[in-house]
């Protein structure tokens, strides 16, 4: 496959961490439709999603819900 | 039970135009959603507009968006992590903060500054309303879509983001047992969308050390990741 140097870029890819310019031979990966780096993309924005998930919870005020229902009713 | 209804079944519910699904979904995850909007955004009235947003994008996107299998709330969390930092990048620099200010979030102006600076010229199409209709979205964040693949080639699958959800408490203390300098560098990263180079200007460390700290605190959480939720997969 020979992507395995790779390996630790596609977390912080997903991010958008790393500069276009270190992540030419990545992206030239995807377009290939290479199969390992499909699998590892996918994996990586498990760790993605994770991460976002640090922020701590937070419920919204009632207003924003009431707003929200009212804008989706005008469509 | 429409409590425990996956939130798949929620999505294709509101593609049928079923606002009790919206609702339930919004019930359900808003919290998550609206707690990632406070973290990235300056202020409350900021994190609110957005959270609507991406719940009204994800309501009119609905009848067409095919995730192929990938997780619903994998996709609401990155896309408000992504549309989170669109708007703070489209955010006027100066603009009074009106709202209460993000717990725990640094005095930031610097990276604010950095952040504008490098996001380029902004476009048009990316920048947030105020009121009215939801944004056009443009993922500035997300490579992957920048580079024209769909999120549905990577988005992890319902189980795989279920066993992450039961797991959260601990994956939590994973995260804090990073050294600092690794969790502060992956916290920019995260909540301020930086690069590599902005992160080692914000931080004032080399950028050889900042880039080794981030890969050093993604391979820990990543490794830790698989090990609580035994998914490692001996293909990857």
């Amino acid at each position: 496959m020979g992507c395995q140097h790779l390996e630790e870029l596609y977390e912080l890819w997903l991010l958008g961490a790393i500069p276009p310019e270190n992540s030419l031979e990545l992206r030239e990966h995807l377009a290939r439709d290479c199969p390992h780096c499909r699998a590892r993309l996918r994996d990586a924005a498990q760790t993605v999603y994770l991460l976002g998930l640090a922020a701590k919870p937070a419920p919204p005020p009632a207003r924003v819900k009431a707003e929200l229902l009212r804008r989706i009713s005008r469509k | 039970m429409n409590e425990t209804s996956p939130p798949e079944d929620l999505l294709a519910r509101m593609a049928e135009r079923d606002e009790t699904a919206l609702t339930e979904l919004y019930d359900r995850y808003a919290p998550r959603v609206y707690g990632l909007m406070t973290q990235i955004l300056p202020s409350r009235d900021a994190a609110e507009e957005a959270l609507q947003d991406v719940f009204l994008r994800l309501w009119s996107e609905s009848p067409n968006l095919s995730l192929k299998g990938g997780s619903t709330v994998a996709w609401l969390v990155l896309t408000a992590r992504t549309a989170a930092l669109d708007r703070l990048r489209a955010a006027p620099r100066n603009a009074p903060d009106t709202g209460k200010p993000r717990a725990g979030r640094r005095a930031d102006d610097s990276v604010r500054k950095a952040k504008a600076s490098a996001a380029g010229p902004r476009d048009p199409a990316s920048r947030p309303t105020r009121s009215g209709d939801v944004k056009p979205f443009k993922a500035e964040g997300t490579p992957a879509n920048a580079m024209g693949l769909a999120p549905s080639s990577w988005l992890p699958d319902p189980e795989e983001i279920a066993l992450i959800d039961d797991r959260l408490a601990l994956l939590h203390k994973v995260i804090n047992q990073l050294p600092k300098p690794q969790r502060q560098a992956l916290e920019l990263a995260v909540f301020r969308g930086l690069k590599e180079p902005e992160i080692a200007a914000e931080m004032g460390e080399p950028l050889g050390k900042v880039r080794s700290s981030l890969r050093a605190a993604v391979t820990f959480v990543k490794h830790r990741r698989r090990a609580v939720c035994g998914t490692w997969a001996a293909n990857i």
